[in-house]
């Protein structure tokens, strides 16, 4: 339990007087990826919004390590060692692509260090540093996936949280956006990654947690789930 | 046939419009800043300029300093003010999410501070007259006068500035991205309050060195302040909400507009005409006419 | 709103409506200053349906009521309505009600078509800019509207002999009731529940089959439609009608601020604002003269930082905590 990097308990999330989670326990050990499921409406963004500190908890507890979040600003939880990369990416289309990359490390930890951090990125991007002076809004919408994390992980963050960095994309950028998931896990970075492609997010988690209306249905390691009749049942049929 | 008035008349209007329209537009760009990251009509512009105006006309009446000189003060007190001014009336209404009460703030401030000039200077106009006030220039072969033009490079200086500032400081590039994405400004680590601070420093200051321009140039009196604000407004429109330099150059085609139809209407229809564009500006193309629209993915 | 509150409305409708009675009552100060109170109340009203039921922020109500207090002015000088009738009743126009109707319906009909357009392709603050800029748009033109408008100096009705103001109170009282029933019944039809709709989430009501640009620019032609009815209300009371007088920006932003402080979205909001708040400038008109202004800017500030949601807003938040 000590050495849980993120700990949520017992999450209760409230639009105005509409409830959107009731309860949610999900926890995330480091160096792991852990995939949070579930259908469409089922409160996973809500989940990963109310961990950046873009909506407020209703009650509940999230730690990170140790720490708790809860009543902390987005801003002051980002440089707290969170990067989260909302649904719809959040770039800034107007600004160029190393601007966007130059804001990834924007907050006082990573500032001075920006140019090493961008180097670093370049090397896991080398598309993004050929449309440097590029405007985000320009790029394909791989490549503004790709901008997105890679401005995510200038910040060096302890924990990364992706929001269904597939949607939109086709069936091959799906696939290199994957196989750059398991490169920055295999870097060390820890991951929370919400996906809709179940069958692919459980397929490189580590662990993962199945929201249902807005209350944890089931977890277990990635390998479990992908296994289990039910889950194949009621979210893979009609992917597979 | 239209009979086209001689080309050294047109010039001479061209000059003249861009020259007092540059004014417009500098009030637009801190407007536009504000804007920008509160989304927030800061009605009470004018009236800062205004403000500014007897700021600079006390120090050169009260204590001999020369307005063009006085920039050396009322620009770093500007900062100053705008940053109070957001921390004491704005921060707490920008953290609500009804927007109608930072506008009220901004039309309470708005009353305030136009009355509080009228208790302390009177309701009169006023003006201030140097030894250069009715001294002329030669510009493209047209005379003009010599503070108009010192008025235009005042605010090409000041928008010049705030350009540079946006786009080569970390800071600059802070306020632009809260100005287009604040959600995803925090997660970057920004803090709203920071740069609704610093846009509100700026434009305040904007409104120091708008201000020095105006009294070298213009009779004013506390009420004149409103009216600045709606050209500003206008000014904004046409260059695209949030485009910092389309702000500018939306302010010196407005100045364009109002010069051509005054020579070429009648005086009194200024106002419509410059609003009836503002309205099919607004409707028509609401990203202002100087965007440049980008390849979409 | 509960049993007995509606039982102390009606009292206190009674009450007011009884005032002129009592003797010495019409010379008093406070006649005047609840005339105006109620002028205002109205107008705050006609805000409030299109901006805090309609979510529509307009910075054009000063142009409405401008409209409906030059159309009762020009029909009276002009003596369009009622011919030789005139002659023999020198005081026909006078709270005429076909009159004031007029007032009202050509103020509606200018929101329509300047609404259609505006609305169709305006949102949020571009729609707010645009309604500023009409304002400012319909002052220029009656300013150069030529004999037809009076020009600068505007037009002065040709008043006869009306020594008191008991027929503007009783009219004022009877406008701000009449508004508020007439909104809350809306507000309770289906048509309110499709302003609250729309005003919620946009999308949805479009996606649930209405109407969204009718319904919006129906509520702004209702309000233009209240505000015109006040500014006919208005010219009888000052009867020189001019640009810089009933264009006047206060007809716009007073009523915003007494309905914010008030509650938007509140039928008793409005109301309630424009009392205390036309109090406010009041009593800062009698106490400081030369400050008054001053304070009144001062006490919007301060009502926006220490009361954002609106006394109505508050009092119902403390009776649901209390509950």
């Amino acid at each position: 339990m000590a050495n849980r990097l993120l700990e949520v308990s017992d999450l209760e999330v409230a639009y105005g007087d509409v409830g959107a989670l009731w309860g949610v326990s999900l926890h995330v050990d480091p160096g792991t990826i852990v995939a949070l499921v579930g259908a469409n409406g089922a409160g996973k963004t809500t989940l990963l919004r109310t961990v950046s500190g873009l909506l407020k908890p209703k009650a509940g507890d999230i730690r990170l390590s140790g720490q708790s979040l809860v009543g902390k600003q987005p801003q002051e939880i980002a440089r707290l060692g969170i990067a989260h990369v909302p649904e719809g990416r959040g770039l800034f289309r107007q600004m160029t692509v190393l601007e966007n990359l130059e804001l990834g490390a924007f907050q006082p930890k990573a500032r001075p260090r920006t140019k090493e951090l961008l180097e670093k990125a370049y090397t896991l991007f080398p598309r993004l540093k050929e449309r440097a002076q590029q405007k985000a809004g320009s790029l394909s919408g791989g490549e503004q996936q790709m901008l997105a994390i890679a401005r995510a992980t200038m910040s060096e963050p302890s924990l990364l949280i992706l929001d269904e960095p597939s949607l939109g994309l086709s069936p091959l950028v799906v696939q290199q956006m994957f196989s750059l998931i398991q490169t920055l896990h295999g870097q060390g970075v820890t991951i929370l990654l919400v996906e809709q492609n179940i069958h692919q997010a459980l397929k490189v988690a580590d662990y993962a947690f199945v929201l249902k209306t807005g209350s944890l249905a089931m977890q277990g390691t990635g390998a479990d789930l992908i296994a289990d009749p039910e889950i194949q049942k009621a979210y893979m049929g009609v992917l597979e | 046939m239209v009979n086209l008035p001689p080309p050294e008349i047109l010039l001479q209007l061209s000059l003249n419009g861009a020259l007092g329209g540059a004014m417009y537009g500098v009030a637009a760009v801190g407007l536009s800043l504000i804007f920008g990251t509160m989304r927030l009509i800061f009605l009470a512009q004018g009236a800062m300029i205004i403000l500014a105006a007897y700021f600079v006309r006390a120090l050169f009446y009260g204590l001999g300093i020369d307005p063009f000189l006085s920039l050396l003060i009322v620009v770093p007190v500007g900062l100053v003010v705008g940053w109070l001014i957001y921390q004491g009336l704005f921060r707490k209404a920008a953290a609500e999410e009804d927007r109608n009460v930072s506008l009220l703030i901004a039309v309470g401030l708005m009353f305030l501070v136009q009355n509080l000039m009228t208790v302390i200077w009177g309701g009169n106009t006023a003006g201030v007259v140097t030894s250069y006030t009715a001294s002329g220039i030669e510009l493209l072969g047209v005379r003009t006068s010599f503070t108009r033009s010192m008025g235009f490079l005042i605010a090409l200086a000041g928008t010049g500035l705030v350009i540079l500032f946006l786009r080569k400081t970390i800071v600059g590039k802070a306020v632009r991205a809260a100005s287009e994405d604040m959600d995803a400004a925090t997660l970057m680590g920004i803090s709203p309050h920071r740069v609704n601070a610093i846009a509100f420093a700026i434009g305040i200051s904007l409104a120091g060195a708008a201000g020095v321009a105006v009294a070298t140039t213009f009779p004013f009196n506390p009420f004149a302040g409103f009216i600045f604000s709606l050209k500003a407004l206008v000014a904004l429109a046409l260059g695209g909400i949030g485009n910092v330099t389309g702000a500018l150059a939306g302010g010196i085609l407005l100045g364009l507009i109002e010069a051509y139809v005054q020579f070429f209407i009648s005086g009194g229809w200024t106002n419509a005409i410059a609003y009836g564009v503002f309205l099919l500006v607004l409707m028509f193309k609401p990203e202002g006419l100087f965007s440049r629209p980008y390849k979409k993915a | 709103m509960s049993r007995a509150s509606q039982w102390i409305a009606i009292v206190v409708v009674a009450v007011l409506a009884l005032l002129p009675f009592v003797p010495g009552a019409v010379d008093a100060y406070y006649f005047s200053f609840l005339f105006f109170v109620f002028l205002y109340a109205v107008m705050a009203q006609s805000w409030n349906l299109v901006a805090g039921y309609g979510g529509q922020i307009s910075l054009g109500s000063h142009a409405f009521f401008g409209l409906g207090a030059y159309t009762t002015a020009i029909l009276w000088s002009g003596n369009y309505l009622w011919g030789s009738l005139y002659d023999s009743h020198p005081n026909i126009y006078y709270f005429d009600p076909v009159t004031m109707l007029l007032g009202g319906l050509v103020a509606a009909i200018a929101a329509v078509v300047i609404g259609l357009p505006l609305l169709s392709k305006l949102h949020g603050d571009y729609f707010a800019l645009g309604t500023l800029g009409f304002g400012e748009i319909v002052k220029v033109i009656f300013v150069n509207g030529g004999d037809f408008t009076g020009g600068a100096f505007g037009i002065v009705a040709p008043a006869s002999s009306f020594g008191t103001l008991r027929p503007h109170y009783w009219v004022g009282l009877g406008l701000m009731v009449a508004t508020a029933l007439a909104i809350r019944m809306l507000m309770r039809s289906r048509y309110g529940l499709a302003l609250i709709a729309v005003r919620d989430d946009e999308m949805a009501a479009s996606a649930n089959g209405i109407d969204t640009l009718k319904v919006k620019v129906a509520a702004f032609a209702g309000s233009a439609f209240i505000a015109g009815v006040a500014g006919s209300l208005y010219t009888f009371y000052i009867f020189h009608v001019g640009p810089d007088s009933v264009f006047d920006l206060d007809w716009m932003l007073l009523p915003l601020m007494m309905t914010v402080v008030g509650g938007t979205g509140t039928i008793l909001g409005p109301i309630l604002g424009a009392l205390v708040m036309y109090a406010v400038f009041d009593l800062a008109r009698i106490v400081v003269p030369d400050y008054h202004p001053v304070i009144s800017g001062l006490t919007i500030i301060l009502a926006m930082l220490f009361l954002p949601k609106g006394m109505m807003r508050l009092s119902r938040k403390a009776r649901v905590a209390g509950a």
